[in-house]
């Protein structure tokens, strides 16, 4: 029932917060379904490498950075210093952190498919965890179990 | 958990498939406007079949669980905020749903180029470019910005 008592000053961070979630969720599906779909294609393997290598610049980084920056801005309302976290919180730094690492890998490896003119198959594979994860986080963040 | 947050969780998992479903579209869609080869733009509009799935899904998931959380959140169905997100949500699914038609004749039209020479056609991009198409579908896509910020913050509640 927190959203029934929130503070205004927290909506703004948790706006920013959830936008920045969800597109870094689309952005990272997006890397999953072209790097997948480029599996059952010769043709435009270099299409669909410039196509994650541009996602992953301009979507997955930007949005990935959005939703932790924001995360921080809202966590540092809601639990000041000396207030214990609950797990769902836990749940988001796993998660949020555990993605970073993983898309940096997957970055890496954009970098290499663009020049290769080929998708490594890492790439989506990396990507679906991510999304696997998200999934994890935005469940329990919101239910708060 | 409780029936709210079993409520709420679901309600999210709606606005995240929805949600996230457009920023794939749109991101297809971007690159499919950069691109003149009819098979490129058909490779890159049936990938955008994937995003109306989760569109689909997600807004049966974010209206049903939504109008169930109004209740027993204890809101009333008559609030601004309510109201108003649920004009916006028919509205925006609409637009959506205009501009995906749209888009549907665009990649039938590609398909027949591809099948004979793939040439590039003036005809084709003034159909990938059509603004009255961008304008269905990227409005959708700001009419849920504006959703989510009506859930945020809730405005009269």
């Amino acid at each position: 029932m927190l959203a029934l008592i929130r503070p205004d000053s927290w909506n703004l961070p948790l706006f920013l917060h959830i936008f920045g979630a969800i597109t870094v969720f689309g952005a990272t599906a997006t890397l999953a379904i072209a790097g997948f779909a480029a599996r059952r294609t010769e043709e435009h393997q270099q299409l669909l490498a410039r196509t994650i290598a541009r996602t992953w610049v301009l979507g997955v980084l930007p949005a990935w950075l959005l939703m932790r920056i924001a995360a921080e801005w809202i966590a540092g309302k809601e639990f000041p210093d000396g207030v214990e976290t609950p797990g769902w919180v836990g749940v988001g730094y796993i998660v949020s952190e555990g993605s970073g690492a993983l898309l940096l890998v997957a970055g890496i490896l954009v970098w290499f498919s663009v020049r290769r003119g080929r998708v490594m198959l890492a790439v989506p594979i990396l990507a679906t965890i991510c999304v696997l994860g998200y999934a994890v986080a935005w469940f329990a963040m919101s239910g708060k179990p | 958990m409780d029936l709210f947050q079993w409520l709420l969780a679901l309600h999210v998992t709606g606005a995240f498939l929805l949600m996230g479903g457009g920023v794939i579209a749109a991101i297809l869609n971007l690159a499919a406007l950069a691109r003149e080869r009819p098979s490129e733009i058909v490779l890159l509009f049936g990938l955008i079949r994937v995003a109306v799935a989760s569109i689909l899904v997600g807004s049966l998931l974010a209206l049903v669980f939504g109008l169930w959380l109004v209740h027993e959140a204890g809101y009333g169905y008559g609030d601004g905020w309510v109201v108003a997100a649920l004009v916006l949500f028919v509205l925006g699914n609409a637009m959506g749903g205009a501009g995906g038609r749209r888009d549907e004749r665009t990649a039938a039209y590609a398909r027949e180029l591809a099948a004979s020479g793939d040439a590039p056609s003036a005809e084709l991009r003034a159909h990938v470019h059509d603004p009255i198409s961008l304008a269905l579908s990227y409005g959708s896509g700001l009419i849920l910005i504006v959703i989510l910020a009506l859930m945020t913050w809730k405005p009269g509640a």
